[in-house]
């Protein structure tokens, strides 16, 4: 049905009110998607308004972007369309909090850092640290799967996510999972909303599974000569009686980035425990470090923030690589070769977890076609095993030059597929953003 | 339902006549799981060897639109392998190799069948272990585990199945074998796979299963409280969370379950014991030292009556000795009891313990406890003779009651057992019709047909009708035209 603008101008106002609906130019241009400049820029209130203006966007085949903090609208395909902008900023409650069950309900707007100064309070925690979490929408972090250093001692989003509310392409506003760290009733619906960007329904509630700060923490930066020391150092660590918090392996630039000394690469090291197993595994760290020749060095307190600046790479191209814990070295190695031969003299940082090989990469600016052979060599190169490499940011030539997300095997993109023309079969939800064009 | 000859020619052809078994006494072994209430054997139960087999199985039920159940060890509670309407159980235990180990990438690919704590065997010498460890590990299967997304007392620090899966094969009730996820954590698109575990049997049938692997502890260390009641036994469990101690288990037993094992076996609980208190902590040996002491002390705090630290591995099994023999301390007390296995918040732990003296009280039922105090995850065991009807009677509506308690407290209705056909018609009391039709949907994605395991999991509830829509919010009218 062909629809008149202004009445839906006028329909979207009614739902939202006068403050929760933008169609000023500058206000469009500001929420743009990779320069699709929406129509209205929404920003409801409630999760009723978002049910609303979920419900009108349907019936009017309108398509619509959530957003969070607007932080990774880069990560994915071009859009193929942006009728309205779904600022879920607004939705920004701490909903219950319950200490004494390690729980906390939050609206999805809520920004990680919001609530862990909350949770500072009674010394509780949501490990979950990505590069800029602080500002980050928790909506945002969840629908883009995003996960940081603690993932090697506390898991991701699907190791903390317990329940989700979400609304549906038509509007319908639906619960999954539960409020108890442990439930079984039913399918594990939360599952399939982490990392699918909006696409089966936009989150407005999370319930997450909180943890003790630990009582101590301190860490050490392990420098080695190469990467094959470093691998050697992962290795030898994850086969030990250590419990590390943190694993992650940066390269030379990433070193450098981050102020430390120079080096070919390293592994920095966090352990959080009380404070006498703090002391213990430190001294079992650097034995370990000494035995396969690199060195472990203390670190300051702030180091872990010094550590976020290293990914952080303006205007430059980031990819998150995704390769086995045994072929980290490998995978750092076939790097350094692609960049030497497709982009030389483009610097590239590399940090990311070891613990379980998931690496980030940061590229200066680059051309777009150098960006893109380099990332089809690597893809190429950890493919066999398993591996995947997506452009999590990058200017949209490069990400129309390439699938930002790789191939998916056919099997499992037939099933995905599936779901979308399941659950939102008329394509309003970040409409072509997703793997395979979803 | 009789299976045509067709089918029964057809799955010989498959399996040869060794992986067929169609006479009345061969099935009748394979009516009921462990939850004996629901009994319902399947037509013919098929015992594939290979993937192969079992995509085959399924393209031809599809094909003559005949149900079909799979089936691991039968040690589930909730009446999942058993086929109420019929059709063709597929039994996986033939299925039982372990495929790959790799320890330096912490993982290993097995097949469904394979008993899960023939895993931690084969790793246990290099120094590591399979995490999920329900207390049916020396029996149940890992693709039962996985299907039912089992707990276990170590699943308070270690998490429940799904967060050890890392890939599974399935073939979906569309007859596809499909590879979900795998070694490489972090796959772009849907989490398919985190979304199968726990499907019960009703996406498709799990060919083989991609876990990770831990490295064993430094340390472990149990510690044994006694309490005079419940009250001050759940006050230390809040204690000792507060105080940033993740125990590896926490598990709490109640007066009538103490009674029954000092009837029994006799685990030394002092007299006067309304609650025990089993803690155990693994990790870096100077963490678990500290924390110990400091779980022990807070006990003490809080009023137990006696605290016991395990100096070494035969006394720690003996502090556990109590706990795992504890359902059979009860045939003592009544020959039969219904199980509960509904979760409530941590922090509502004394008050469902009161609601449930209360309703056994009310019922003229004894009810014993004993369950993962640190995720809440209760096991009421309501105690009844079979011979008599009406006591049969009074458990079902005793247990039925403690359901709704712990629901009205925020919980959930199953928390490691899963829902089977047990728990189907429970589901609208925890989710709204919106919820229960998502689910549906999101079913019908892997089994158009609604053949795989049907009956089970999902309620008979309008919401999960054909063409069932919940209401959706009614636009401003006259908006536009
Ligand atoms: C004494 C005892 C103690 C127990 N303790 C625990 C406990 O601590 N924690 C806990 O969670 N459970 C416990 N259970 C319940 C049970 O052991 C678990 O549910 C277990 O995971 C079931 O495994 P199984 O191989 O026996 O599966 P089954 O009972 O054979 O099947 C369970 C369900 O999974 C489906 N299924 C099985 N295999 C597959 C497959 N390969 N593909 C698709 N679907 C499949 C079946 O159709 C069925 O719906 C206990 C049971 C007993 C008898």
């Amino acid at each position: 049905m062909p629809v008149a603008g202004r009445s839906v101008g006028g329909a979207l106002a009614a739902i939202l009110g006068r403050e929760g609906l933008r169609e000023d130019d500058a206000a469009r241009a500001a929420a743009s998607v990779d320069g699709e400049v929406p129509r209205w820029v929404a920003r409801p209130a409630t999760p009723e308004q978002v049910s609303g203006v979920l419900a009108l966007a349907h019936d009017a085949g309108l398509a619509v972007a959530p957003r969070g903090s607007g932080s990774a609208l880069e990560l994915g395909r071009p859009p193929a369309r942006v009728d309205v902008v779904l600022d879920l900023g607004g939705l920004d409650r701490v909903l219950d909090w319950s200490p004494d069950d390690l729980t906390v309900s939050v609206q999805a707007g809520v920004s990680a850092g919001a609530l862990a100064t909350r949770l500072a309070g009674r010394r509780q925690l949501l490990p979950l640290d990505p590069p800029g979490a602080a500002t980050r929408t928790l909506g945002g972090l969840t629908a883009t799967a995003a996960s940081g250093p603690l993932r090697a001692r506390y898991g991701t989003l699907r190791d903390l996510l317990l329940g989700v509310r979400f609304v549906q392409a038509d509007g319908v506003v639906t619960w999954g999972g539960a409020r108890v760290v442990k439930s079984v009733s039913g399918y594990d619906v939360p599952k399939l909303m982490i990392g699918a960007l909006g696409t089966l329904g936009v989150l407005v509630e999370l319930t997450l599974r909180l943890h003790p700060t630990p009582e101590a923490e301190r860490t050490w930066l392990v420098r080695v000569r190469d990467g094959a020391e470093a691998q050697a150092v992962v290795d030898a660590l994850l086969d030990s009686a250590i419990q590390p918090n943190r694993v992650e392996l940066l390269n030379g630039a990433a070193l450098g980035a981050a102020g430390l000394p120079a080096g070919a690469a390293a592994v920095a090291v966090s352990v959080g425990t009380v404070a006498a197993a703090v002391r213990a595994q430190g001294e079992a760290l650097a034995a370990l470090a000494r035995r396969v020749g690199g060195e472990a060095v203390p670190q300051p307190a702030d180091f872990w923030d010094r550590y976020g600046r290293a990914g952080a790479l303006g205007g430059g191209v980031r990819l998150r690589v995704a390769t086995l814990v045994t072929g980290l070295a490998a995978a750092l190695g076939e790097l350094d070769a692609a960049a030497a031969d497709l982009a030389p003299g483009v610097a590239a940082r590399v940090t990311g977890c070891a613990a379980v090989g998931a690496l980030h990469v940061a590229l200066a600016p680059i051309a777009p076609e150098a960006a893109a052979a380099l990332v089809e060599r690597l893809r190429g190169f950890v493919a066999p095993a398993g591996g995947s490499v997506v452009v999590e940011a990058g200017p949209r030539a490069l990400r129309e030059a390439l699938d930002p997300w790789g191939p998916v095997a056919p099997g499992p993109l037939g099933l995905m597929r599936a779901l979308k023309d399941e659950f939102d079969p008329a394509r309003v939800l970040n409409p072509g953003r997703f793997v395979g064009g979803l | 339902m009789a299976l045509t000859r067709t089918v029964l020619d057809a799955l010989t052809r498959i399996l040869g006549p060794d992986g067929v078994i169609s006479s009345p006494e061969g099935r009748l072994v394979y009516e009921c799981d462990m939850q004996t209430f629901y009994k319902g054997a399947p037509d013919v139960v098929a015992l594939p060897e290979s993937a192969e087999q079992v995509e085959a199985i399924v393209r031809l039920c599809r094909r003559e639109r005949v149900p079909v159940v799979p089936r691991g060890s039968g040690s589930g509670l909730i009446g999942g392998a058993m086929a109420p309407a019929g059709g063709v159980m597929v039994g996986l235990n033939r299925m039982d190799r372990i495929l790959e180990v790799d320890l330096p990438n912490r993982c290993a690919t097995v097949q469904p069948g394979l008993v899960n704590l023939w895993l931690t065997r084969a790793v246990e010498d290099r120094g590591y272990f399979f995490a999920p460890d329900p207390s049916s590990q020396m029996v149940s299967s890992i693709g039962g585990n996985v299907s039912t997304n089992a707990g276990g007392p170590h699943c308070l620090k270690y998490g429940i199945t799904v967060n050890h899966v890392l890939g599974l094969e399935l073939v979906t009730g569309a007859g596809e074998r499909v590879q979900l996820g795998g070694k490489v954590a972090d796959r772009p698109g849907y989490d398919l796979t985190g979304t199968a575990v726990g499907a019960e049997g009703t996406f498709g049938l799990v060919t083989a299963i991609t876990v990770r692997l831990l490295h064993a502890a430094e340390a472990v260390k149990t510690v044994l409280a006694s309490f005079p009641s419940i009250e001050h036994a759940s006050e230390a469990v809040s204690g000792i969370i507060a105080a940033g101690i993740i125990p590896a288990a926490l598990e709490m037993l109640d007066a009538l379950m103490i009674q029954a094992i000092e009837a029994g076996i006799g685990a030394g609980y002092p007299k006067g014991a309304a609650a025990v208190l089993l803690i155990e902590l693994d990790g870096p040996a100077a963490e678990v030292e500290a924390q110990a002491e400091r779980a022990a002390a807070i006990c003490r705090e809080r009023g137990a009556l006696d605290v016991r630290v395990a100096r070494d591995e035969a006394e720690r099994a003996l502090l556990w000795k109590g706990r795992k023999e504890a359902a059979g301390a009860l045939g003592r007390l009544a020959p039969m009891y219904m199980l509960q296995d509904a979760v409530v918040p941590r922090s509502k732990l004394p008050a469902i313990m009161r609601e449930i003296l209360a309703i056994s009280e009310r019922h003229g039922v004894q009810i014993a406890n004993v369950f993962h105090a640190g995720d809440g995850n209760l096991h009421p065991l309501i105690l009844y003779d079979d011979r008599h009807p009406e006591q049969v009677e009074r458990a079902r509506a005793a247990n039925e009651e403690v359901l709704h308690a712990c629901i009205a407290m925020g919980g959930t209705v199953t928390g490691e057992h899963g829902v089977g056909l047990d728990k189907a018609q429970k589901l609208p009391l925890q989710y709204a019709d919106a919820d229960l039709n998502f689910m549906y949907r999101l079913r019908g994605v892997f089994d158009p047909d609604r053949l795989m395991n049907p009956g089970k999991l999902l309620p008979s509830h309008p919401a999960c009708g054909e063409g069932f829509r919940p209401a959706r919010p009614r636009l401003p009218d006259g908006a536009w035209i």
